[in-house]
């Protein structure tokens, strides 16, 4: 197998079906200061916009990678028995590195150019805990302050994630923290939620000089970042001679999901051929692509920044709570949303529930833990590959491993899970006031 | 090699208020824009994801390569911040 690791990344802008519908300004809260502040690399804002489709990877950034990548990717027979499937399932496990997912990959890159740019402290808000984890191993290794503030019931679940954060050096804030106004102004006890932990690291960031705010997921230079995997998997399914004809992957905001998925579409589009089929896989509980709107969305519970088009169930929307808090945001990536309104994107809305079996199956017959998260993209790619239908291969992302969540596999195996789907008339009162994407003629 | 140099500030203010401009969606002449017209008001729209776009059409337009931390831990209020930062700046091309 190839030992082979990226050296650049591929940007499927350059291949989009229509160009990603652009940002509005959120309506002036009173006494607007009308200044523009920003506090980004000039690099991450080409990667956002710019339609090169080839970036280089900084020489520092590959060396880092070469220490996990290539990620493994193997034909899961053992898996594949169990779920009835019917065309081969291969598996690339992104779960292998210290910060235990693909956040990895975007961190590095973000945390060296912060670096690069002058930067002295990052901070963010993490879900589940794995892009705060992976933030705090690359600033580490570049040199920065690390702070993050992590959705409470979920560090609460799993309080090993706060301390191996704190053991690369970071400082950690359970979210709600009562430290930043939004987190005063929400109202803790109707749920936590990723966008809260998000908003109040965009407030923190915000106040304070040399300070900078960063984000693992939903942006689009992010999932410029994650191309490695799809770059990497591809040329790993080469080796095998296997045809794939549909590539899954899990949906909090979307990036391992692109980091997948996407370099098979740039490929094909390239080439004018059709490309295989790829799947979304979210939660039942947070079911954006399959039951929200098209529609600009806040990214973060202080509204401050630009409104998204995205696909949401609404920002105000009051997600259940559950175990797999990396997929509980309201809405996915714009880039991502964009291919879902085109059509180049399918979705699949998976519980909780069949989520952890699908981990508990690959546990089992594949020695591979998988985060919740990744049970979702599995129990999706399980249901395809057993369908009559099923033609090609599927490839699915593992996005990360599960061992720190192992209170939630105990419940699962308990009898204890309760899914929580929104009610429709719920869903609907959380989009009324949202102003929907146009659509073109 | 790349090549360091500076801009000459009228050059780079013809391209900035011609960005400015687009980015509002106006069709007014970009020399009709004052240097000291906030980005926010009522002549211009720039919100801060399309200021930031903005950054690649002015490094197409001056054919250069502005630096890594042009836009960290900055604040602009007119089109004069803009010009006087992207002058300022030594770039490459």
């Amino acid at each position: 197998m190839t030992n082979a690791v990226p050296t650049r990344w591929r940007s499927v802008l350059p291949h989009l079906s229509e160009p990603l519908p652009p940002d509005r300004t959120p309506p002036r809260s009173g006494a607007g200061s009308g200044e523009i502040k920003i506090n980004i690399p000039t690099e991450l804002i080409r990667h956002s916009v710019s339609s090169r489709e080839y970036w280089d990877i900084p020489a520092p950034v590959v060396e880092r990678y070469r220490q996990y990548r290539p990620t493994p990717l193997w034909r899961a027979r053992g898996f594949e028995e169990a779920v009835g499937a019917r065309v081969p399932v291969y598996v690339k496990n992104e779960g292998v590195n210290i910060s235990g997912s693909h956040k990895l990959n975007t961190a590095l890159a973000q945390a060296y150019y912060y670096q690069k740019a002058g930067v002295k402290e990052l901070v963010t808000g993490t879900g589940a805990g794995q892009w705060g984890t992976a933030m705090a191993a690359a600033c580490a290794l570049f040199g920065l302050r690390c702070r993050v503030f992590m959705v409470e019931s979920s560090l609460r679940r799993k309080p090993y994630r706060g301390v191996l954060m704190r053991m690369l050096g970071a400082e950690v804030h359970a979210s709600p923290s009562g430290m930043t106004k939004v987190s005063a102004t929400e109202n803790p006890a109707a749920g936590n939620s990723l966008s809260l932990a998000i908003g109040e690291a965009v407030e923190y960031a915000a106040e304070h000089d040399q300070v900078a705010f960063c984000i693992g997921s939903g942006e689009t230079y992010s999932i410029l970042h994650q191309s490695v995997i799809g770059l990497e998997a591809q040329e790993q399914l080469a080796e095998l001679d296997a045809g794939i004809g549909t590539v899954v992957g899990c949906v909090g905001a979307g990036s391992n999901f692109g980091g997948i998925a996407l370099p098979f579409h740039a490929t094909a589009r390239a080439a004018g051929e059709p490309g295989p089929r790829l799947v979304a896989a979210e939660s039942s509980s947070t079911p954006k692509l399959t039951r929200g709107v098209y529609a600009y969305d806040k990214t973060d519970a202080t509204g401050s920044g630009p409104m998204e088009a995205m696909y949401t169930i609404g920002s105000d929307y009051r997600i259940p709570d559950a175990h797999t808090a990396g997929l509980r945001f309201h809405g996915a990536a714009k880039l991502i949303s964009a291919m879902r309104h085109s059509g180049d994107v399918d979705a699949m809305a998976v519980s909780q529930a069949d989520a952890l079996d699908a981990g508990r199956l690959l546990a089992r017959h594949e020695s591979v833990l998988p985060a919740p998260e990744s049970g979702h993209a599995l129990a999706a790619a399980a249901r395809i590959a057993a369908s009559p239908e099923a033609t090609g291969g599927v490839l699915v992302c593992v996005s990360g491993h599960g061992y720190l969540d192992l209170g939630a596999y105990e419940h699962f195996l308990a009898g204890g899970l309760e899914d929580q789907s929104p009610p429709d008339e719920a869903l609907a009162r959380a989009v009324a006031g949202l102003i929907r994407v146009e659509t073109r003629p | 090699m790349p090549q360091e140099l500076s801009l000459d500030r009228d050059a780079v203010a013809t391209v900035v208020k011609k960005v400015v401009v687009a980015e509002s969606r106006l069709s007014l002449p970009p020399d009709r824009v004052r240097d000291d017209e906030p980005l926010v008001g009522d002549l211009l729209n720039v919100n801060s994801l399309g200021f930031v776009g903005m950054l690649v059409r002015i490094e197409d337009e001056l054919d250069v390569t502005l630096p890594d931390d042009l836009f960290v831990g900055r604040s602009f209020r007119t089109v004069r911040d803009l010009i006087d930062v992207v002058t300022a700046a030594e770039v490459q091309r």
